[in-house]
């Protein structure tokens, strides 16, 4: 990340504040906003899975549209970042290239479907299948950052189970669950708790992706625009899905089913649209680069 | 090593013992019980109240187990130690240990009991005197036998019972690994003829055992075949303390009317 | 003092108060059972419970009887963490050898006395209880705050403790909404029994159950106490209850307590009129 100093000039016209946005700030963001944003991530980073309350600005991008998310990436750029967003594992779903577009031309870096190439990465619902390392951040848009919201309503008592670490509502909603169900059923979203501390809510990644969070190289980054909270995974932290000792956590399967443009099957795997029983990749730079080598 | 006791020495001391009841909810007046009671039971004595009805007996028993407090007066026992302490400046939590093993109480009625097996019921009693638990069931089984209790009865609920019955059961707990003072309050008022028989066997055991046995019975029979001495009580004084072949020929049926 | 061996106290409370307004020092002679009423009338504070003094063994059951506004519920409510004490020093054995005032702990630290150390069985199942989960899961609740992870011994402990409390074991996965109030009364004492707290506060454990219900509930605490050896506080305003719980007693009035003795002596021997009044109502 590079500081990049604002023009000397306060704007007093709309005119002037709409051309001072577009053309004079760097990365959308004035940079006491950017700030504000950074000093609650170094918060998030300092804690791992504690959610920290940031200023959510107002974003050419709808609330739940990856507001969050994109304030994250737009206070970590710098000149020689470069990004690469996706949205459910896709580089070119609507949303991935609006977003990425955004980022590009107010920085003026350079954007990539590569991850080897990237050093940020913004994504929805999906963890890149290639490997990332110390080079990157991940950059999650989360629409619930609360994993117990479904247990619990109150913010005071909400508040106080975090700061008390009293989680076992949680625990016996998981236990619930699986009397009712036979197994947990949580898909996405799937509570970890992280460094032994919080619990998070992971999402909206899939169980598949959660693995990849513990002990990872990269730092990931969660931002939640509409909820107005970011938290964050550290380099090489623990991050354990919740369940019982004698319950394993289990991925996503579907029994010998393989990606028809690739043939992987130890990768992450969605139905066709429109076609039963015929999967492909999520990942789609990655599906592509195994057809290619 | 066991503890010897002195057999000459007495296990209860009572002296000068009264006990009155204010009534506030009267109008306050003051009801006198019992006026200054005294004498002494050894260990292995079966010690006969006899008296007619509002004569002090229960009261006096009721003293010594603390389910009244005294009014003036001491109710002196002796512990194994041979230690002295008086019963009625115990603190509560003093007689709740004592009457978990040294002072037996088996009144007339069975009440508020729990929903537990006859045999368990006994075993436990003898369990709370330190008995192990097996020792405790094959003694319950022994007693319950001696009281005419059927085996099949032994694993009922004792809410299923007959008076009777119960109040075998109630017996068969207040006696097993006795304590060394036992109150009794009419234990066999309620039984018929023959349980009354096994009953007074398994009373007149006791001193055999060396039990010290301070016991109010409704019946001259049972009191000339039981006692080794009598105190006869009226009107909350004590009349007469004596051996049992002095006093019984002194007793009238009314002094013997429940 | 004797050579009689008397069981060292597991709970001991000294003067233990709870006051609802403006303190003023005098209040606390201003009200009170020779004043027949807990409020002063200068400040309009109420004093619902001073100057309470008792020890409770294990195995032992204390109980405290009063009628509605007699302060016995405070006293339990202030031990149990639910409402905080105004002054008073309260110390438990298990916590910390007895040398913490666990009055000075803050909420949380309360709240963990909670999940080992003291359980409380309240009038109200729904108060201990969250309906809209199974009797399991509730049972799970405070099993998973003292740290168990595992779902089969979970599974198996919750059993072993509602085949305890009699519920049918058929209804484990059942919520506890649907539930009769006897068999969520047991449920809570299921629930409250699972960490082995070494001390059990019942608050009219059996108050608004059907009569037939409510015996057979007594009996299985009663059984319970005698099996678990738990230092425990009953609080009734039924005799009933008291005689069959309890071997000591205390009757609150007004906010203090006025009598102090052996269950059976409090029934037989009354000393203090509103005592002898109790007792007389409830003979009858």
């Amino acid at each position: 990340m590079t500081l990049e100093t604002a023009p000397q000039t306060s704007p007093t016209t709309i005119a002037q504040l709409v051309g001072h946005r577009t053309t004079e700030t760097f990365a959308l963001l004035d940079e006491e906003s950017k700030r504000e944003i950074r000093r609650a991530l170094l918060q998030a980073v300092c804690i791992p899975g504690y959610q920290v309350p940031f200023g959510s600005r107002e974003m050419p991008v709808a609330r739940g549209w990856g507001s969050g998310g994109l304030q994250v990436t737009l206070a970590c750029v710098g000149a020689d970042d470069a990004v690469k967003v996706i949205d459910q594992g896709d580089d070119e779903g609507v949303n991935a290239v609006n977003l990425r577009r955004l980022v590009t031309m107010s920085t003026g870096i350079d954007e990539t479907t590569e991850v080897d190439e990237a050093t940020l990465i913004q994504s929805r619902h999906r963890i890149p299948e290639d490997d990332m390392n110390e080079n990157h951040i991940l950059i999650l848009q989360v629409p619930v950052p609360e994993p117990l919201r479904g247990i619990e309503r109150d913010i005071r008592e909400l508040a106080r189970m975090h700061s008390e670490a009293d989680y076992s509502r949680m625990w016996v909603s998981l236990y619930e669950d699986k009397v009712r169900n036979g197994v947990i059923t949580q898909s996405t979203g799937y509570p970890c708790l992280v460094a032994s501390r919080y619990i998070v809510a992971t999402t909206p990644i899939p169980r598949w992706d959660i693995p990849r969070l513990h002990q990872s190289k990269f730092l990931t980054l969660f931002g939640a625009g509409r909820e107005k909270r970011v938290y964050a995974i550290p380099p090489y932290t623990d991050v354990e899905p919740l369940t019982f000792e004698d319950v394993p956590f289990e991925v996503e399967s579907a029994d010998g089913a393989t990606c028809r443009l690739c043939g992987s099957s130890d990768s992450f795997l969605v139905e066709m649209p429109g076609k039963q029983e015929s999967w492909s990749c999520s990942d789609t730079a990655w599906c592509r680069r195994q057809r290619n080598t | 090593m066991t503890m010897t006791m002195n057999k000459t020495l007495p296990i209860l001391d009572v002296k000068n013992v009264s006990k009155s009841f204010t009534l506030h909810n009267i109008d306050g007046r003051t009801v006198t019980a019992l006026e200054d009671a005294s004498f002494v039971v050894h260990p292995g004595e079966h010690v006969s109240l006899a008296g007619s009805s509002g004569a002090g007996k229960s009261t006096l028993l009721r003293l010594i187990y603390r389910t009244y407090s005294i009014t003036a007066g001491s109710v002196k026992f002796r512990l194994t130690n041979d230690e002295w302490v008086d019963i009625a400046q115990l603190s509560d939590a003093e007689v709740i240990a004592l009457r978990g093993r040294e002072i037996g109480y088996v009144s007339q009625f069975l009440h508020a009991q729990p929903r537990r097996s006859v045999i368990d019921l006994v075993a436990r009693a003898g369990v709370s005197r330190g008995m192990s638990i097996a020792d405790a069931h094959e003694q319950a089984g022994y007693s319950l036998a001696r009281l005419g209790i059927s085996r099949t009865l032994w694993d009922v609920h004792t809410s299923v019972l007959s008076g009777g019955e119960k109040q075998r059961v109630n017996i068969a707990a207040g006696l097993i690994s006795p304590p060394r003072l036992l109150l009794l309050d009419e234990p066999v008022s309620a039984l018929d003829p023959e349980n009354r028989e096994r009953a007074i066997e398994v009373i007149a055991d006791l001193s055999n055992q060396g039990v010290a046995v301070l016991a109010v019975f409704h019946d001259l029979d049972a009191i000339s075949r039981l006692a080794s001495r009598i105190i006869l009580m009226s009107r909350g004084n004590v009349v007469t303390d004596g051996p049992v072949d002095q006093v019984l020929p002194q007793l009238t049926p009314g002094d013997v009317q429940p | 003092m004797t050579s009689i061996h008397v069981p060292s106290p597991i709970i001991q409370v000294r003067n233990l108060g709870k006051y609802y307004g403006n303190f003023d020092p005098a209040m606390i002679e201003r009200t009170g059972p020779e004043h027949g009423t807990a409020r002063d009338h200068v400040t309009a504070s109420i004093v619902a419970a001073w100057g309470v003094n008792f020890d409770v063994a294990a195995g032992e059951a204390l109980g405290i009887v009063g009628e509605s506004g007699s302060g016995k519920s405070t006293v339990l409510r202030c031990i149990a963490g639910d409402v905080a004490a105004s002054t008073g020093d309260v110390r438990l054995t298990p916590f910390e050898d007895g040398n913490v005032n666990i009055l000075d702990l803050d909420p949380s630290a309360r709240r963990q006395l909670r999940i080992n150390t003291l359980s409380v069985v309240y009038q109200d199942p729904a108060e201990g209880l969250a309906l809209g989960v199974t009797a399991g899961g509730n049972i799970a609740d405070p099993l998973t705050a003292a740290g168990w992870r595992n779902f089969g011994a979970i599974r198996d402990r919750a059993r072993e403790l509602l085949a305890r409390t009699e519920v049918p074991l058929d209804r484990m996965d059942d919520i506890v909404r649907n539930f009769s109030g006897g068999m969520r009364q047991r449920v809570q004492i299921a629930r409250a029994l699972a960490n082995k707290p070494p001390i059990l506060l019942l608050d009219e454990p059996t108050t608004g159950l059907d009569a037939s219900v409510a015996s057979g509930v007594l009996d299985l605490i009663r059984q319970l106490l005698e099996e678990l050896q738990v230092a425990a506080i009953v609080v009734s305003h039924d005799f009933g209850v008291i005689e069959m719980l309890t071997e000591r007693c205390l009757v609150m009035q007004h906010g203090r307590v006025v009598e102090d003795a052996l269950t059976d002596q409090l029934l037989e021997d009354p000393h203090h009129p509103y005592s002898q009044k109790l007792v007389a109502a409830a003979r009858t």
